[in-house]
């Protein structure tokens, strides 16, 4: 995978930036995402969760199965407040 | 791992990496642990303000300004970009009735020097165009900041690695061990670290550690949500809370509905680098039970939506739970401890340990290295809770 590629639509970041971030100790997708914001986006990882753990898996030398996948939180899909919030009024 | 260091440091959050930092400027030989990686505690499960407006005048607010100053400048020096930006905050303060109590606080804030100035209705509307119509008015800090804390706590651990601190993620303490003369050693699940000195920086969890050697802290995790909406929808540029924030805070009753008031929700807004905002707040003694409460959340997007009508369709991506580390008096435990020689804590800093990680760090490092305190450190002390 080419360096300038963007693993992480949503938030632009670049395969560099991850495999920089795995040097610099991420070995986690969530310790990846607290490092380069790769997965916080509109989609929540749902996209590219994957493909990181790919590239997790071959600069660790570990298989992609021995990586958790990131703490899901709800909402599972982007909620709009008002609705969140209830019909009241 | 190597088997001593001169000082140990429990616990990577912002606190614990900014105690490794400050004290790595002074060349001094130590080693910062935590069970999990760096930032994984309640430091990456929180908002990034960087407040004095909120803080009592006196003390607090002499505290909080100082560490902003710190913070300024340290900023320039970090290897990495914490998203720091001085875009200022405001108070909004709903009617006339609290305005008058409104410009009493920002009154007597002045008079402890902090820089702040009341907004009538005109000028918060100028200010704020999306504001709800019916907002009386507001208190503006310009010095008052956000910063991603993340970023902050990694910037802080890369710049004390640089500066010759051995970094020890994924290392968990279980104890400390004292002989005669104080501190001897900190056992962890990788081996035992001797040392003379042992600072516990381990947030809402430092009572265990400090149990270990006999010590009580009173800190109590208090549960708070954050809502994070989607990029580019942003209503206001500042930070925002609602002056009721500052009764949440302190447990005081408000004029809300009971169920907000039992929840301890108050309307926190934050903008962030990414061009996401956030929004809080919610206060909740239930444990370390970190699930996501949709009434509370229910109550949290009302609240936002009461000041900022027009979030109604904003879209919210993700919803995190975090556990400040509360004490009795709302102020952080920064102190050496008289029963156990070489043992310092560094927490309990509830609400307020992003803004107050830079003087933790400096407070620290000057009582580690026997130094003349930055600040007066004493109602920090563990034993002003000795006599209760
Ligand atoms: C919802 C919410 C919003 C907030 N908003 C703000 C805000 O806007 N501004 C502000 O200033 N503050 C805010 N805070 C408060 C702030 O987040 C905390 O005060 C701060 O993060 C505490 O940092 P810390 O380093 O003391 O603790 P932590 O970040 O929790 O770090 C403690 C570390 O110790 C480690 N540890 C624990 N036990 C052990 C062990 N046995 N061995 C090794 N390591 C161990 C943990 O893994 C953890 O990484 C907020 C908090 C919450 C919950």
């Amino acid at each position: 995978m080419n360096d300038d590629l963007i693993i992480c639509r949503c938030e632009e970041i670049t395969c560099g930036e991850i495999r920089s971030a795995i040097w610099r100790g991420a070995a986690t997708l969530t310790g990846l995402k607290r490092r380069t914001r790769a997965g916080m986006g509109l989609c929540q990882g749902r996209t590219c969760g994957t493909l990181i753990s790919r590239i997790l898996s071959r600069e660790l030398g570990r298989p992609v199965s021995s990586f958790e996948p990131d703490t899901s939180r709800p909402p599972v899909v982007p909620v709009p407040i008002r609705v969140l919030r209830g019909d009241h009024e | 791992m190597r088997r001593a260091h001169d000082v140990v440091i429990i616990g990577a959050g912002v606190v614990g990496t900014s105690i490794a930092y400050h004290l790595s400027k002074h060349g001094v030989d130590a080693v910062l642990l935590d069970r999990g990686d760096i930032a994984g505690g309640t430091s990456s499960a929180c908002d990034g303000h960087v407040l004095t407006i909120d803080k009592n005048p006196g003390y607090d607010s002499r505290l909080a300004q100082k560490s902003q100053a710190i913070l300024h400048d340290l900023i320039q020096q970090l290897p990495l970009d914490a998203g720091y930006r001085n875009w200022g905050s405001v108070l909004a303060v709903e009617s006339e009735e609290d305005m008058e109590a409104a410009e009493r606080f920002a009154e007597s804030k002045r008079e402890h020097g902090t820089a702040i100035r009341l907004m009538d209705r005109a000028e918060m509307r100028a200010d704020a165009p999306n504001l709800a119509e019916d907002i009386a008015g507001g208190i503006l800090c310009g010095s008052d900041s956000v910063i991603n804390p993340m970023a902050l706590a990694f910037g802080l651990a890369e710049g004390a690695r640089q500066n010759g601190v051995e970094l020890q993620p994924f290392t968990e303490v279980s104890a400390i061990d004292l002989d005669e003369k104080g501190v001897c050693a900190v056992r962890t699940d990788r081996g035992t670290i001797f040392t003379r000195a042992a600072v516990c920086a381990a947030g809402v969890w430092s009572p265990r550690i400090a149990a270990t050697v006999g010590i009580q802290l009173p800190i109590r995790p208090r549960k708070g949500h954050v809502l994070v909406a989607e990029q580019d929808r942003l209503p206001y540029w500042r930070n925002m809370l609602e002056f009721g924030y500052l009764m949440a805070k302190r447990g005081v009753p408000r004029e809300v509905e009971p169920d907000m008031e039992q929840c301890g929700v108050a309307f926190v807004f934050e903008r962030t680098v990414a061009g996401n905002f956030l929004l809080g707040s919610s206060r909740e003694f239930v444990g370390f039970e970190p699930g996501v409460n949709p009434e509370v959340v229910r109550l949290m997007a009302r609240r936002a939506e009461r000041f900022f009508p027009c979030i109604a369709d904003v879209h919210i991506i993700r919803v995190y739970t975090g556990f400040r580390p509360y004490t009795p008096d709302h102020r952080p435990i920064i102190s050496p401890v008289d029963e156990a020689p070489g043992f310092f804590v560094a927490a309990g800093h509830e609400g307020n340990g992003i803004g107050l990680a830079a003087i933790t760090g400096r407070l620290i490092s000057d009582m580690v290295l026997g130094k003349e305190p930055i600040v007066d450190p004493s109602p920090l002390l563990l034993e002003r809770f000795a006599a209760n």
